[in-house]
């Protein structure tokens, strides 16, 4: 049992696999940012009859390199009368939780970093911190527009992480496991979507536009009343670091949706990391479309729409879920 | 063992995460230029001189959704471990049970609507 020559072993196993597992990671990180941005803007040019970025590179493909290097050359600017070491935290605590969160994605059936058993709960609970940092951004910059961005996304983070805690809830009832490898392999008797869940899906997916801060729930940030909001105050590459995350964490809101409603890897004929990134992208294409539908809504009602009519709406679909498992 | 490698992976990540936000920081800091000007370090304010701190008294509107989110999250946290063992055992009781605790749940709702905390209306403080 103690075996010391079996105990190398394992841990030999494991550091591998946590170093393959760590660069792949960053390289999804730092590709999927690029692919976004640049998505993004041709998708939004397209929406409003516009061509987007054509000029660096064929389709303009390049443009998000020139981006990159133009923000790492820009002056890192300090405000004078800001609190400093919060200042200088904030754009550090905002990545722990968007990596963290890949540890447990499944890729594909044995593409995943490791299959923590309590995976849904990790995912949870560090998605609650990046509210953290933007509270510390916001407070830290002493500007009013930060302060009021960071106060709002605060408490809209707070108001629809309960409506996103209890729809990913029934999925666990019906899977019986917290895993989210696990979840995916019930799915292959039918994803979740079709198999009673699609009230919960609709709230899930609700509730992480919401919680990503985009557009119609882009209070924290709305560019036209508090000019950037939480990072008003952040230039260069620090302001850089704040919207990597922001894509990347559209880009694992999606991720979990198909994971637990849409049957992450499963899919005919194609290789099943292939049918994730399909599904994947196919949902961070709706939250960028939903960006050209709606209109902003009002403070007051974003959050009672989640108090009101997301939360009931769930809760009566827990109680839904916990009966048709008793018959 | 098992939780200490999972653990491990959690830290090792979040490590990673420390420094891959640094690093970008160190190498701008290097090529990027400085500038000293008249006005460089002032709180951006759309354009106009900025006057007062931003840290001042907040509207109490916010803390009522805060104490209630406190209570909800820490109770719907609790139903997770009972997702892994609901459908272990076929008994009708488990779901009187869930009932129960949700309807509970539902009457803090019920109660913080007749209070009144979800109308946004301006208290004159």
């Amino acid at each position: 049992m103690c075996d010391l020559a079996a105990i190398i072993n394992i841990i030999g196993k494991e550091t591998a696999r946590l170093i393959l597992g760590l660069i792949g990671v960053l390289i999804v990180v730092v590709v999927n940012a690029l692919v976004l941005t640049w998505v993004e803007r041709k998708v939004s040019g397209h929406m409003q009859k516009r061509i987007g970025p054509k000029e660096v590179g064929p389709y303009g493909l390049i443009q998000p390199f020139a981006d990159g290097l133009k923000l790492l050359g820009k002056e890192l600017l300090t405000p004078a009368n800001v609190d400093k070491p919060l200042y200088y935290l904030a754009p550090v605590i905002v990545f722990i939780p968007v990596l963290v969160s890949f540890i447990v994605i499944p890729f594909d059936g044995f593409l995943q970093v490791k299959d923590i058993n309590v995976g849904i709960l990790v995912i949870l609970a560090f998605s609650s911190l990046s509210v953290l940092s933007i509270l510390i951004a916001g407070w830290g910059s002493n500007n009013k527009y930060s302060l009021i961005g960071a106060t709002r996304s605060v408490a809209q983070n707070i108001a629809y992480e309960i409506p996103l805690l209890l729809s990913l809830l029934p999925v666990a009832f019906m899977a019986n496991s917290l895993s989210l490898r696990d979840i995916v392999e019930v799915q292959r008797q039918g994803w979740f979507v079709w198999r009673w869940q699609f009230f919960a899906f609709l709230i899930y997916f609700i509730a992480a536009t919401a919680e990503t801060n985009r557009t119609p729930f882009d209070l924290p940030e709305a560019e036209s009343e508090l000019v950037a909001g939480f990072h008003t105050e952040y230039s260069g590459m620090r302001f850089a670091l704040f919207f990597l995350a922001e894509y990347t964490n559209i880009f694992i809101a999606s991720a979990i949706a198909t994971t637990f409603f849409l049957g992450g890897y499963l899919g005919p004929v194609l290789p099943g990391i292939v049918w994730f990134f399909i599904k994947t992208y196919f949902l961070v294409f709706v939250i960028m479309w939903f960006r050209w539908t709606f209109p902003r809504v009002r403070f007051d009602q974003l959050l009672n729409f989640s108090w009101k009519i997301l939360i009931p709406v769930a809760f009566a679909n827990l109680i839904l879920t916990g009966g048709i498992l008793k018959l | 063992m098992e939780t200490i490698i999972e653990f491990s992976y959690v830290v090792v990540f979040a490590i990673v995460a420390i420094l891959f936000t640094i690093a970008p920081v160190i190498i701008s800091r290097l090529i990027a230029p400085r500038t000293i000007g008249d006005k460089t370090f002032t709180t951006y304010e759309c354009g106009i001189q900025p006057f007062g701190s931003a840290w001042t008294r907040h509207t109490i509107v916010y803390y009522t959704y805060a104490l209630i989110f406190i209570a909800f999250d820490v109770d719907i946290l609790y139903l997770f471990p009972v997702a892994l063992s609901y459908t272990k055992g076929s008994n009708i009781k488990e779901f009187y049970s869930l009932l129960a605790f949700v309807l509970i749940l539902v009457l803090a709702i019920i109660y913080a609507w007749g209070k009144g905390v979800f109308t946004w209306k301006r208290k004159n403080l």
